[in-house]
């Protein structure tokens, strides 16, 4: 099932030295690019159906088009490297394992949307990645694929690595912008969105690590070979990683529109120790639940995704056995969420500790049944009242799990009450 | 004039400024949209939620009326009922974690939450869990006292020092509910507009420690005033309450907004300038250190003048262009000298490329424009040779004592008509006590010609003679304030088609037809 698109270098000893990478191919469409103009560049990249791999699925191509013409003013690349998201860790193997890749995905985009100045915005917490990510940055200057001059042709590239202080809400990419100009890493209102005014108010493109390292293959392979993989919509492949409660967790590339009960069963071993499966959280912590039901039915992509009523998010899976408790997981969810908050807006600095302190009252035994309408209330009044979607990447999941799986938190009251 | 677009709010017609953003434009038609972190001086920043608003047809459907500009044809959404939730569920979010301790909070009356609970929630607090407690009366410095308690975190503040003092003090620190606003470790608020934070504060959270405690808000009597602090002329309101039994006092000044002079804003000093008003005054009349009857030293003073060879008189430039003239006339009348010498009242260097001049003289322009010699030269000169010095409020020794004009005045023979028991009046043997600016009404001309219009705030229990009236008494011819007008008007060529009833409430500049505004 797996394909090995991305992760082609993950198995080799030291791809993420340039001279192993470069014998495996690494910054061999670089002459191909060069050949072709960049707006061939971002059409071949539309063709390709790409679509950002930071969780919101948005196709790269589009939007890279609503980049303002003949403006006065620089563009600027941001690559979103603050991989925070609860059981995500896909870029973090991309850094690690295969650093050209992304460097190469880096000088594919930029050559597109005419910046010379990119950033690559990474976590705080990645401290060893960050290093070898620098490195990598360093043998690509010294070999002439970054600087004044990429790869021998008249275009100069610099691309700086910004490191995080830790914040979850840096992963949003108006926040991440902020954070890099210095300020405190807070969403910024949209409109303007930040093709238009971005870093520094000038126009910015903000790609997710794998949306930029599935570059190359598309400008090498062309657009229909990477179509040849995963559905209409869906198109190409996605790391997926899947923890929690399989007998084989792990980084698997797969191409899109699998149905997820094979992958768990074929790729991933299926529920450990024989267990039962309750529940999946098919795409990072803030997709909403699917149960073992739904599971059944649901393929990995993004359609398939939104016809359960969830979300593709960021291909972190985590498989739920039965013996999950679903009420101490969503105060785990919570507790994330709000100590996450920016605190900038109302309903969701005041809101999430709220939401917080009523599933602690109920796992303590003094809920009532009141408190779960409540909870239920709260993420209505939370959920897109904010400046960004931190707030429902809580109470969206929180919601799902309060309606699917509601008598566990009534057993709580009622057991408390008994 | 600017550009008008029709624009439906709940359906219903109405036409606004184009560009203006939703909170503004519909305010000047009555129409209030809630809100506590937009303010007009500070920009639109989003962060409250209370001003999310329905667009009909609109993408997105739901936006913060403080970053959506009027545009022709826009079907706003107030009173749907998915907004009125809103509205509640964002008021039940600021309450949750907020003490309620309005009964001793120095906000309660004029509280933005406190208001728009009542106008827009009334709903009873769902609250059983643990609040979040933060820290109380903090001392900021400059005489703000913060509550974090009661702070929504709006941030007006926080851009107060950063967009318009450009000190930066105060910012925001921690996340989530633990977020709070904060001084740097050692560094208080340090300029000289800190104050103004306590008014941009829609809540409690930022308390006066000079007003703290000392008044309902409800009793007071909020009068428009002019300050008289400088030559800027910047707008106030007067808060004076009389208790029961006591006099009419003033317990604070406030910025009243006027984009043709101040802005938003005033500066610290002339805030304060308040106290003045109620310390330290001359309420009674005296004669050589013993207190006399008013009416017996008016009699005094007018025996003294129709005795004297040469007087003098000595007009404050505080004074009302009325007074100032008024005191013109009866110089005539006794064949005096005049004079607005005032030097004292600039201080070199204080001023600042904002609200506050050097020059502390809150009517210069007015002796200016009816042609009253200040000049130290006319002054001194004349001084030297008169039997007579009247002063009228004049405080020679404003930015301190000089010694040898004191040497002069000391020798010369001077009658002081005063508000204030200052040093300047000391050698003078007939003390006549008048009103201040807060007692009388009049018009006065600041530094960038603007003429502005004040009317009698205070009625004191003995409610001091002003200058003018103490004219009159001494035979001149001014009755009143619109009295003086007249004459004015044929002698000052700048004022004569001033109709003093007809001053717009932001003044008037006598330079410019174009109307100029200050920024902010």
């Amino acid at each position: 099932m797996e394909v090995k698109i991305l992760s082609a270098k993950f198995d080799i000893d030291n791809a993420h030295q340039i001279e192993v990478a470069k014998s495996h191919g690494a910054y061999q469409t670089l002459e191909k690019l060069f050949s072709m103009a960049p707006e061939d560049v971002t059409n071949e990249v539309k063709d390709s159906g790409l679509r950002g791999r930071g969780g919101a699925g948005f196709p790269a191509g589009v939007k890279w088009g609503f980049l303002p013409k003949d403006l006065d003013k620089p563009t600027y690349l941001a690559v979103n490297s603050d991989e925070s998201e609860p059981a995500t860790f896909k870029d973090r193997y991309i850094l690690v394992k295969d650093p050209h890749l992304l460097i190469e995905g880096i000088i594919i985009c930029c050559y597109a949307i005419d910046c010379h100045d990119a950033y690559i915005y990474i976590r705080g917490e990645y401290t060893s990645q960050v290093k070898g990510l620098q490195r990598a940055i360093d043998e690509a200057y010294e070999a002439g694929y970054l600087g004044e001059t990429v790869n021998g042709h008249d275009f100069r590239l610099d691309v700086t690595v910004h490191r995080g202080a830790g914040a979850y809400v840096c992963g949003e990419e108006t926040a991440l912008l902020e954070s890099i100009e210095g300020k405190k890493g807070q969403p910024r209102s949209k409109p303007p969105f930040p093709a238009v005014v971005g870093l520094y108010d000038c126009p910015t493109i903000i790609n997710n690590v794998q949306t930029i390292a599935s570059l190359p293959f598309i400008i090498q392979e062309g657009a229909d070979a990477y179509k040849a993989h995963g559905t209409e919509k869906s198109t190409g492949t996605h790391l997926f990683g899947i923890s929690g409660h399989v007998e084989k967790p792990g980084m698997y590339e797969l191409p899109l529109g699998l149905p997820l009960m094979e992958v768990l069963e074929k790729v991933a071993g299926g529920v450990w120790k024989g267990r039962q499966l309750k529940g999946v959280i098919p795409g990072g912590s803030s997709t909403p639940v699917l149960t073992a039901e739904e599971a059944k039915t649901v393929n990995l992509d993004y359609e398939s995704m939104a016809e359960h009523k969830t979300m593709f998010g960021s291909g972190g899976i985590v498989v739920l056995d039965e013996t999950v408790d679903m009420v101490k997981l969503v105060e785990n969810l919570i507790y994330f969420y709000h100590h996450e908050s920016c605190g900038q807006c109302t309903p969701c600095r005041e809101g999430l500790g709220w939401m917080l302190k009523i599933v602690k009252k109920i796992i303590a035994g003094e809920g009532t049944m009141a408190d779960i309408d409540l909870l239920v209330e709260l993420c209505d009044n939370i959920e897109m009242k904010t400046v960004c979607v931190l707030s429902a990447a809580c109470t969206m999941p929180v919601r799902s799990y309060l309606n699917k799986f509601r008598d566990e938190f009534e057993a709580y009251v009622t057991d408390a009450a008994s | 004039m600017a550009e008008m677009v029709k624009l439906f709010v709940n359906g219903q017609e109405v036409e606004v400024e184009s560009g203006k953003n939703l909170i503004d434009a519909l305010k000047v038609v009555g129409i209030e949209i809630p809100h506590f972190c937009y303010h007009p001086a500070l920009g639109a920043d989003g962060n409250c939620r209370m001003c999310l608003v329905g667009i009909e047809d609109g993408r997105p459907p739901l936006v913060p009326a403080c970053k959506t500009p009027a545009q022709e044809g826009m079907k706003v959404q107030l009173d749907a009922e998915h907004i009125k939730k809103i509205q509640r569920d964002v008021l039940e979010f600021e309450l949750i974690n907020h003490p309620v301790d309005c009964p001793v909070c120095d906000q309660a009356g004029e509280c933005a939450l406190q208001d728009y609970y009542m106008s827009y929630s009334l709903d009873d607090s769902r609250m059983r869990v643990e609040q979040v407690t933060k820290g109380k009366k903090i001392d900021f410095g400059s005489g703000v006292v913060h509550d974090q308690e009661r702070c929504v975190l709006c941030g007006r503040c926080v851009r107060f020092t950063r967009q318009i003092t450009h000190t930066g003090e105060l910012g925001i620190v921690n996340r989530t509910d633990a977020a709070r606003v904060s001084i740097f470790p050692g560094k208080p608020l340090n300029n000289r507009y800190a104050l103004n934070i306590v008014d941009i504060c829609p809540v409690g959270a930022m308390t006066s420690s000079d007003f703290r405690f000392k008044q309902r808000v409800w009793f007071l009597q909020k009068d428009p005033g002019i300050c008289h602090g400088c030559s800027k002329g910047c707008s106030i309101y007067i808060d004076h309450h009389r208790e029961k039994y006591k006099d009419d006092v003033i317990y604070r000044f406030r910025a009243r907004t006027n984009l043709k002079v101040n802005g938003y804003f005033i500066c610290d000093f002339g805030r304060l300038s308040y106290a003045a008003e109620n310390e330290n005054r001359q309420t009674t009349a005296t004669a050589d250190g013993s207190a006399i009857g008013f009416d017996e030293a008016i009699e005094l003073v007018r025996e003294r003048l129709d005795r004297a060879r040469k007087p003098l008189m000595l007009v404050s430039p505080d004074l009302s262009l009325e007074q100032m003239w008024a005191v013109k006339r009866i110089a005539t009348l006794y064949g005096a000298d005049l004079s607005g010498y005032s030097d004292s009242y600039v201080i070199d260097g204080d001023g600042d490329d904002y609200l506050i001049n050097d020059d502390k003289a809150a009517n210069r322009k007015g002796l200016e424009l009816l042609d009253i010699d200040s000049s130290k030269e006319q002054f001194i000169s004349t001084l030297q040779y008169t039997d007579l010095l009247v002063n009228f409020n004049n405080d020679l020794f404003y930015s301190g004592v000089d010694e040898e004009l004191k040497a002069q005045l000391d020798k010369t023979q001077s009658i002081a008509v005063c508000s204030h028991q200052l040093p300047v009046f000391e050698s003078a043997t007939i003390a006549l006590p008048t009103a201040s600016y807060s007692e009388y009404g009049g018009t006065i001309v600041n530094e960038d010609y603007v003429l502005q219009r004040f009317d009698k705030a205070l009625f004191k229990n003995e409610d001091p003679r002003d200058v003018l009236e103490i004219t009159r008494l001494l035979g001149g011819a001014i009755i009143d304030a619109p009295h003086a007008w007249p004459g004015i008007r044929q002698s000052v060529a700048d004022l004569a088609d001033i109709d003093p009833e007809t001053i717009p409430a932001e003044g008037l500049n006598l330079q410019n037809s174009e109307d100029t505004n200050v920024g902010a």
